[in-house]
């Protein structure tokens, strides 16, 4: 019942018995496929450092090279054990390619194996950021006369000028946002490469989850704000 | 290559299917002897239960319409409930139950959209084995096969295609899209790399995929579409007006009938070879206004059954491509918008596009190709024939699979999201749209009362919020969850997309790690035990194929023995034979037994048949060598005069 205290840093190939590092995608001995262990990380996957700054072209030409190394359509001749592990393996990569590509999927991924899940679909992300809370009153206040107005028939030229209006400071909080989130991810990145102490990175990690959620939340209304514009 | 059993590629289209192989590297499509590549995607069920696919039974579709089934791809891994709007349009039955796989009605039998599809699939079969043994391979037979479907096929649809092959006797290796098997065999020509949009305008079907291509890599980055819009849309647009002017007063027809496509079942209408023989002037019309700028839409009553309920002769009508294109511009316009989507999702602007390449039949027609050049500002390319290029591309595929040719790989994408019902109806999603298969997702899943050990979930397939939007795949119900306080089990649900684009699921109690059963029910598909059963069938009816087929041969041959003793008896020299040759009586006796041949000739036979045909083969054996040695000497006689 109970949970290793430590994660294992070796897997046994099931094809030759083998010990492998936990990282290796084919057994050292056999050179077989191994199966996916259940706690890849995907950093570790694609065999890049865990950071937040990382370079697409890289990144692309990792998953195209591991793409033909596991792809279930060269393991039609091959026993059920290795065709398994290459559909795992397969799966993994295209899903850890998918999260790593996009910067704000990355950073959340990153929380998460960091043992900070920001629990994006939970109660967390609906709640406004503490930092947030008068902006987001002044906002909703001018949204609904702006909706008075609307529905009072008045000309779209009178309100979308105020709705724009009222637009200019969120965007403005974005653009600060993605900046603070950028100085956040070098810092991290920084913190790695000099094997900073577990404190300061989760400082950094704690900083990063705040201005996320924050960013977040600025993103979703931002989205209102276009859908009313528009609608 | 000997020793080893062929793998093939297949097109199973709407319209028509192909069957390919790859010999020494390249692809080629396998063709009848007359050089014919197309099977047309068409199957008849004759009252003896005889099965037609192919030529034949789109001959039938003239004589035999309401025992005829076309377009059947149109009806994979549906509902009843989802082709109510369009079922008036077939000469077919199609009934079944509201929540299940639809039913096609042929005479007293009803088949699954895979069932017929098997008939397809087996007629290539043939069609291959055939041509492998004339090749002289030693062990012709074709038990694997990779069979393409529309890229925007969703999960009941392309395991509908699956099990298809199933029934066939096929081992389905690997079920791919039709866009990017397309660009495999693009591919073979140039060593592409860049940004290549495949626009697919089929029959029944339109996808459209964007691929970038690198290193041999073909890796999809979205793809979009609509699985009720082809060609066959155009037809109908057609044959709707064909019909209303037929049965207009000022043209004199007597036949008055609701307008085609408005037709309810049991209502009185045109007879369905009428308008069968009128979906095959209009398809022949739309031919021909690809190539050129008028033409003439003709119909006349021969060919159709006698008991043609119009009295109309001849119905012709004038046509210019200009009058054709103002008709289809809103078929055309509904492609743009997917278009215009999978452009986004991959992020490019239409610039950023290196090539397209048109594929489908209906991208012939030039109005389509117009429509494709202006929305990505350059000339699509149309070098491969847009009906042969997906099954080369299946071939290919199918080559990489069983010699493990690593030159190229497919990276293909699902094209809907997968999602679980939640509270409230609705949905959440759990693999996004356009991601690389093969891909998982994962959910936890907990109880809701104290010692709770089932959970049912509910999966579906699209992009809408609400479940009742999006098209209900499978429901789960998972066993085998240690009794625990409710909220206490932590069940994780793991879906795995493999690379056909099709899902399975499976979930591990992770307190206990204790792995859970699950058992599903698909919203639209068959199960295990039906697709089984079918295959079962199949092989019953194979047998019952093969009987139907000796009996063909053997009318032919009692047939042909018919004629030529006919045509000995009316020879202008019968007479003179009779009187000097024949025994008394002997004419007699082989006009009888002839005419007894033809009486047996309807019956089903076989053996009765062969017998009476054996016995006019007895009767006339006597003239046959008197007619001989009578030409015989004739041309001794003709020598001798020559020679002299």
């Amino acid at each position: 019942m109970s949970l290793p205290s430590s994660a294992p840093t070796m897997q046994a190939c099931q094809s030759c018995g083998a010990g492998a590092p936990l990282d290796a995608h084919f057994c050292p001995q056999c050179t077989k496929i191994l199966p996916l262990p259940r706690q890849a990380d995907y950093f570790g996957f694609l065999g890049v450092p865990r950071k937040l700054n990382l370079d697409a072209a890289d990144l692309e030409r990792r998953f195209r090279s591991l793409s033909r190394q596991f792809h279930p359509d060269y393991f039609y001749n091959a026993t059920p054990v290795e065709r398994r592990a290459s559909l795992e393996r397969s799966s993994c990569l295209n899903d850890a390619y998918r999260t790593l590509r996009q910067p704000g999927a990355r950073i959340e991924y990153l929380l998460k194996i960091e043992g900070l899940a920001p629990n994006g679909s939970g109660e967390a992300a609906r709640q406004v950021p503490p930092a947030l809370l008068e902006e987001v009153f002044a906002l909703n206040e001018e949204l609904a006369e702006i909706r008075d107005l609307r529905e009072g028939g008045s000309a779209a030229g009178e309100w979308q000028g105020r709705l724009e209006r009222a637009r200019q400071p969120i965007e403005a909080r974005r653009v600060e946002h993605e900046a603070q989130l950028q100085e956040l991810a070098a810092r991290w990145d920084a913190a790695v490469d000099r094997g900073a102490t577990d404190g300061e990175r989760r400082a950094v990690l704690d900083a990063l989850r705040d201005r996320f959620l924050e960013r977040n939340y600025i993103a979703n209304l931002l989205a209102g704000i276009e859908r009313e514009l528009n609608s | 290559m000997n020793g080893m059993s062929k793998v093939v590629g297949i097109d199973l289209g709407t319209t028509n299917s192909l069957v390919a192989y790859v010999k020494d590297g390249v692809p080629a499509v396998i063709r009848d002897r007359n050089g014919d590549g197309l099977v047309p995607s068409v199957v008849s069920v004759a009252a003896d239960d005889t099965i037609y696919v192919g030529r034949e039974a789109q001959r039938r579709l003239l004589t035999d319409a309401k025992r005829t089934v076309y377009s059947v791809k149109r009806f994979m891994g549906k509902g009843r409930e989802d082709v109510q709007a369009e079922t008036g349009h077939f000469p077919f039955r199609v009934t079944g139950e509201a929540g299940g796989v639809l039913r096609i009605g042929v005479g007293d039998r009803e088949f699954t959209p895979p069932e017929i599809s098997a008939f397809i699939l087996r007629e290539l079969k043939h069609r291959a084995e055939a041509f492998f043994a004339e090749e002289g391979d030693l062990d012709p037979e074709v038990d694997r096969a990779v069979i393409t479907v529309p890229a925007y096929f969703n999960d009941a649809q392309r395991t509908a295609t699956r099990d298809a092959g199933r029934i066939a006797g096929l081992e389905v290796l690997r079920i791919i899209n039709e866009p990017t098997a397309a660009s495999l065999a693009y591919g073979l020509d140039k060593r592409h790399t860049g940004i290549i949009a495949v626009y697919d305008l089929g029959g029944g079907t339109f996808d459209i995929s964007i691929l970038r291509v690198e290193d041999g890599v073909f890796q999809v980055l979205s793809t979009n579409g609509d699985t009720h819009l082809g060609g066959d849309d155009i037809d109908v647009l057609l044959m709707d007006i064909v019909l209303a002017e037929m049965s207009s007063p000022s043209y004199g027809g007597p036949y008055v009938g609701p307008r085609f496509s408005g037709a309810a079942d049991g209502a009185a209408g045109p007879a369905p070879e009428v308008i069968q023989e009128v979906r095959k002037a209009v398809i022949q019309a739309k031919w021909d206004l690809s190539e050129r700028e008028e033409t003439d839409i003709v119909i006349t009553r021969s060919g159709t059954a006698e008991a043609v309920p119009y009295e109309t002769e001849r119905y012709e009508r004038h046509i210019t491509r200009a009058e054709f294109e103002a008709l289809i511009q809103p078929i055309v316009d509904r492609t743009l918008a997917p278009c215009r989507q999978a452009l986004a999702d991959a992020g490019l602007e239409p610039s950023q596009i290196d090539e397209v390449v048109l594929v489908g039949g209906s991208t012939r027609i030039p109005l389509v190709g117009r429509a494709v050049a202006s929305l990505f500002g350059r000339t699509p390319h149309s070098e491969q024939n847009p009906d042969e290029v997906v099954a080369l591309g299946a071939a290919v595929q199918a080559d990489i699979l069983v010699t493990g040719n690593r030159e190229m790989l497919l990276l293909d994408v699902t094209p809907l999201s997968l999602g679980i019902e939640t509270m409230g109806g609705v949905t959440s999603k759990i693999i996004l749209r356009n991601s690389t298969i093969p891909a998982t997702g994962s959910e936890m899943f907990t109880t809701a009362v104290d010692s709770q050990t089932a959970v049912d979930i509910h999966v579906l397939q699209g992009e809408r919020e609400l479940v009742a939007d999006n098209r209900s795949l499978a429901r789960f119900k998972l066993r085998g969850i240690p009794p625990m306080p409710a909220g206490m089990p932590r069940v994780q649900v793991q879906f795995q997309i493999d690379a056909n684009g099709i899902l399975s699921v499976t979930a591990r109690e992770q307190r206990t790690d204790v792995e859970q059963t699950i058992e599903v029910k698909p919203s639209y598909g068959l199960t295990d035990e039906e697709v089984e059963r079918m295959l079962v069938e199949s092989f019953e009816h194979a047998e019952a194929d093969f009987t139907a087929r000796l009996l063909i041969e053997a009318r032919n041959e009692a047939e042909a023995v018919i004629q030529a003793t006919e045509k000995s008896l009316r020879a202008p020299d019968f007479a003179e034979i009779e009187k000097s040759e024949l025994a008394a009586g002997e004419r007699q006796r082989i006009e009888s037994v002839a005419a007894g041949l033809r009486m047996v000739l309807t019956s089903s036979d076989r053996e009765t048949i062969q017998k009476w045909t054996q016995a006019l083969n007895d009767a006339t054996q006597h003239l046959a060598e008197v007619m001989l040695n009578r030409s015989v000497n004739a041309a001794l006689a003709g020598r001798n005069v020559d020679s002299v």
